[in-house]
């Protein structure tokens, strides 16, 4: 017998249903992802959806350029807004559009770095540009290649970058995802 | 095993609260029932600074924190922060509220009448000792009045603002769902004003108490007339999913409205409100939101000195955190300490072992 | 469209205690922490079921990270035994089936008050501090919102003066635990209150490590391989606790912090602050396979 099972405890041993388990599952993917940049870590299930589900909710403003999330998004209770009011975006940036948009995205400010966006897009991983990271979260640096990206993606991804305000951004290839924070140093060889 | 000795925090922590309970006894349906019917005022109290307002819940964590108030406002905020929320009430205007009681110290009457409704305000405080000898305390019945007040009153403040004598602020309207959530939002300063009225309601009326007294005795820059004291009931109407407004009941709620002459030649009015009747709470908390404007940084009257410090579970659960061992930061100091000493007079005695 | 198709039905608990929103506002913040090393997050911090001050912040961090395969330790003053860590240990395996243990090596999650494990925490391990002041500027500055300013525009001059004046008027660092600490070049931060002896475990390591303060609403964090440096100044060098020559009286080990007791002759004895580092040496000592892991010290010294 232990203090608590004489308070309103339940006294099985609880269970997560599905969606506690694959939240949990992709929170778990996306925390590893950005605490250790460039390393590839694992969904429970591919595509954008599962990173909406796990994050944003009635409290949090998105922008998606996807028809298909953007009503998924809505289901989650979020509002729908434009780029430069988004703490969340999904973004196609294997078009020129893409980078319009990312253009408009919040990136905080000194005060309130939390108010610098995450950012959510596919790429493919193991092809295209080869980049250099070095940065927290990486022992010395480390070297990736993400193909499917608009050109001109690394520039303005510094030109907007005023550590501590920038952006975080998160890419999807399948079940996979690599995590870039705005605290990573991107060198693209 | 050398350790065995020490492994008794989980008994020691499982005896501990045995201990406590049982003082207490069994707890049932019954003591819920009594504590409710015997201290409305005390349930009205807890409900407000829990922000949940469920009167059965209320009494049922009075009973089960044996009284102990900070207890029993932790045990409804952890159930309360839990809940889902189905909907969100529409604002309740002032002229809308059932009104037991509205009194204004600024005016002989107002329009709408000075109404004294329920208050020990002029009763004499003599203690009924005469129930301890067997004999009951019977309350005389109330006669009712010629003509009963109406359950509507105005606001007094509209009245003002339609004299020029306070500022009428244009008013943006805000869908309920907009509306900031200090419970789903931390609050950060300069505070929005939704976090600031929200922040005051549920806030500790003990400390609010305080802080507003050092206010009105001279530690804020505005002396305090109560423009207007209000106790109500309100209705909480809210939207069905297929759009129809409906109303899920009625809460008490207590208002004050207190003023002073502001520096544009106009009065300058502060605002609290709570859920439940508490009368104290409201009237310390208009004062300090009076003050908030003009408080220089770090003045008891400043917003995040007060919002902060008035925070019942945050404060209490400070307080009796200091119960809880220190002994590796206080470790750290003492080297420190023990390290200066040998530095400042190298000769003395060393460190002892 | 329902209030039923809205809303699930009603349960008397959500799994880990936390609601899903709850849940999600914490993996928000829990993002920008690891994306701005040591910068304070605010975040809404939820009621939970213990007093403010008693690990509310680092007890939400840990039930929204939790799940049933999740093993999980908590140490208060180093000892898993200790009252409150025995609490929240019971608390967080009853609401989410998670495994409990006293072994650093054994645990994927450990919650913390003021100390980290000596045992070296590996790649896939997360420490969860509780934090009760996770402003570092407030002996200067008590203001929230001023210190907020200061935070912004990197000005740490004043707090770099106290610090200076203090080796004046002492002749050495007289911080004891919650040790200033600039992170990744940028933000200072207060390293919980864990003894300077703590401090440079964090520094480019392994593990992943968030500080959460429930009460003051604010969380943080120390992703692996991320700078932890001392605010010192270059010739008055950091200094941790002078614990490296100290023996524990009840399980032999040597060079680790530890907890002083007084004794009745005057003098004190020493036992190891790490209590299951002690019990993994006495068990060692009578014959039993208990492995020990790599330490950060070794023979008192930093390895």
């Amino acid at each position: 017998m232990t203090a608590l099972s004489q308070s309103p405890v339940p006294a099985s041993v609880p269970v997560p249903d599905a969606f506690e388990a694959r939240t949990n599952a992709t929170f778990e993917a996306l925390m590893w992802a950005l605490s250790r940049p460039g390393t590839v870590q694992t969904l429970p299930a591919s595509g954008m959806a599962g990173l909406a589900e796990a994050l944003v909710d009635r409290e949090c403003k998105v922008f998606c350029d996807d028809p298909d999330l953007s009503h998924f998004v809505a289901f989650t209770g979020a509002a729908l807004v434009p780029a430069a009011a988004a703490d969340h975006a999904f973004l196609g940036l294997d078009r020129a559009e893409g980078l319009k948009n990312l253009e408009q995205i919040p990136v905080g400010s000194a005060l309130y770095p939390d108010d610098g966006a995450t950012v959510v897009a596919f790429a493919r991983f193991g092809e295209g540009q080869k980049l250099r990271l070095t940065g927290p979260g990486i022992e010395t640096s480390s070297e990736i290649t993400l193909g499917g990206l608009v050109p001109g993606l690394w520039a303005l991804r510094a030109a907007r970058s005023r550590y501590p305000a920038g952006f975080d951004m998160f890419f999807i290839c399948g079940t996979s995802v690599i995590g870039l924070p705005r605290s990573t140093l991107i060198e693209v060889l | 095993m050398a350790y065995v000795a020490t492994r008794g925090g989980a008994r020691a922590i499982d005896q501990a609260e045995r201990l406590y309970r049982a003082e207490l006894g069994q707890i049932d349906a019954t003591r819920v029932d009594a504590v409710r019917r015997a201290l409305p005022m005390l349930i009205d109290r807890v409900m407000g600074e829990a922000s949940l307002y469920e009167p059965d819940l209320a009494a049922l964590a009075l009973a089960q924190a044996g009284g102990d108030l900070y207890e029993a406002v932790l045990l409804l905020r952890a159930w309360r922060t839990t809940q889902p929320r189905l909907a969100i009430a529409e604002p309740v205007r002032q002229e809308q509220l059932f009104t037991h009681r509205r009194i204004s110290a600024a005016f002989k009457d107002i329009p709408g009448g000075q109404i004294l409704g329920p208050t020990l305000d002029y009763a004499h405080r003599l203690l009924a000792t005469d129930v301890l000898q067997g004999r009951p305390y019977c309350p005389a019945p109330v006669t009712p009045a010629a003509i009963a007040a109406p359950a509507h009153q105005p606001s007094l403040a509209a009245w003002q603002k339609a004299q020029g004598l306070v500022a009428d602020p244009a008013r943006t309207e805000v869908a309920p769902d907009a509306i900031p959530d200090l419970t789903r939002e931390p609050l950060l300063f300069p505070a929005k004003r939704a976090h600031t009225l929200q922040s005051l309601a549920r806030a500790d009326t003990g400390g609010m108490l305080t802080l507003g007294y050092a206010a009105m005795r001279g530690y804020g820059n505005a002396h305090p007339t109560v423009n207007e004291l209000r106790l109500a009931e309100a209705e909480v109407r809210v939207t069905h999913p297929r759009g129809t407004v409906f109303s899920a009941g009625r809460v008490k709620v207590s208002q004050a409205e207190v003023t002073s002459k502001g520096k544009s030649g106009q009065l300058s009015l502060g605002f609290c409100a709570t859920l439940g009747w508490n009368e104290v709470k409201v009237i310390s908390g208009a004062t300090l939101d009076l003050n908030a404007a003009a408080a220089p940084k770090g003045s008891p009257v400043e917003e995040e000195f007060f919002l902060y410090h008035t925070e019942p579970v945050e404060a209490s659960g400070f307080c009796i955190h200091f119960k809880l061992p220190h002994y590796v930061t206080f470790q750290s100091s003492l080297d420190a300490l023990r390290g200066a000493k040998t530095a400042a007079a190298p000769q003395s005695e060393q460190v002892p072992t | 469209m329902s209030i039923a198709n809205l809303t699930k039905a009603w349960q008397p608990m959500s799994y880990g205690f936390l609601d899903a929103s709850a849940k999600r506002e914490l993996r928000r913040k829990m993002l920008k922490a690891i994306a701005v090393p040591g910068c304070q997050m605010p975040y809404a911090s939820r009621e939970v079921p213990m007093a403010r001050g008693w690990g509310t912040g680092g007890l939400q961090v840990t039930l929204t990270l939790l799940k049933p395969s999740s093993v999980v330790k908590v140490i208060d003053q180093g000892a898993d035994d200790s009252v409150n860590a025995a609490s929240i240990r019971s608390f967080l395996s009853k609401v989410s089936g998670a495994a409990e243990t006293w072994d650093t090596l054994a645990a994927s999650l450990i919650q913390s008050r003021h100390r980290i494990p000596e045992e070296r925490l590996h790649a896939g391990q997360i420490l969860v501090l509780q934090v009760p002041n996770p402003e570092p500027l407030r002996p200067v500055e008590p203001n929230m919102s001023i210190a907020r300013q200061m935070h912004a525009d990197a000005d740490y001059g004043r707090l770099w003066l106290i610090l200076y004046e203090r080796i004046v008027r002492s002749g050495r660092i007289m911080e004891g635990a919650a040790y200033p600490s600039l992170v990744n070049g940028r933000h200072v931060m207060t390293p919980s209150p864990i003894p300077r002896w703590d401090v440079p475990k964090l520094h480019m390591a392994q593990h992943l490590t968030f500080l959460s303060a429930g009460r003051e609403k604010r969380l943080y964090a120390v992703p692996p391989f991320t700078k932890v440096e001392p605010l010192v100044f270059s010739d008055v060098p950091f200094k941790v606790e002078d614990h490296g020559a100290l023996t524990c009286h009840r399980s032999g080990v040597s060079g680790f912090y530890m907890n002083e007791i007084p004794q009745d002759n005057g003098g004190s004895a020493f036992e190891v602050s790490d209590s299951h580092l002690g019990i993994k040496a006495i068990r060692q000592a009578e014959g039993e396979a208990d492995r020990i892991g790599a330490t950060w010290y070794q023979n008192g010294q930093l390895a």
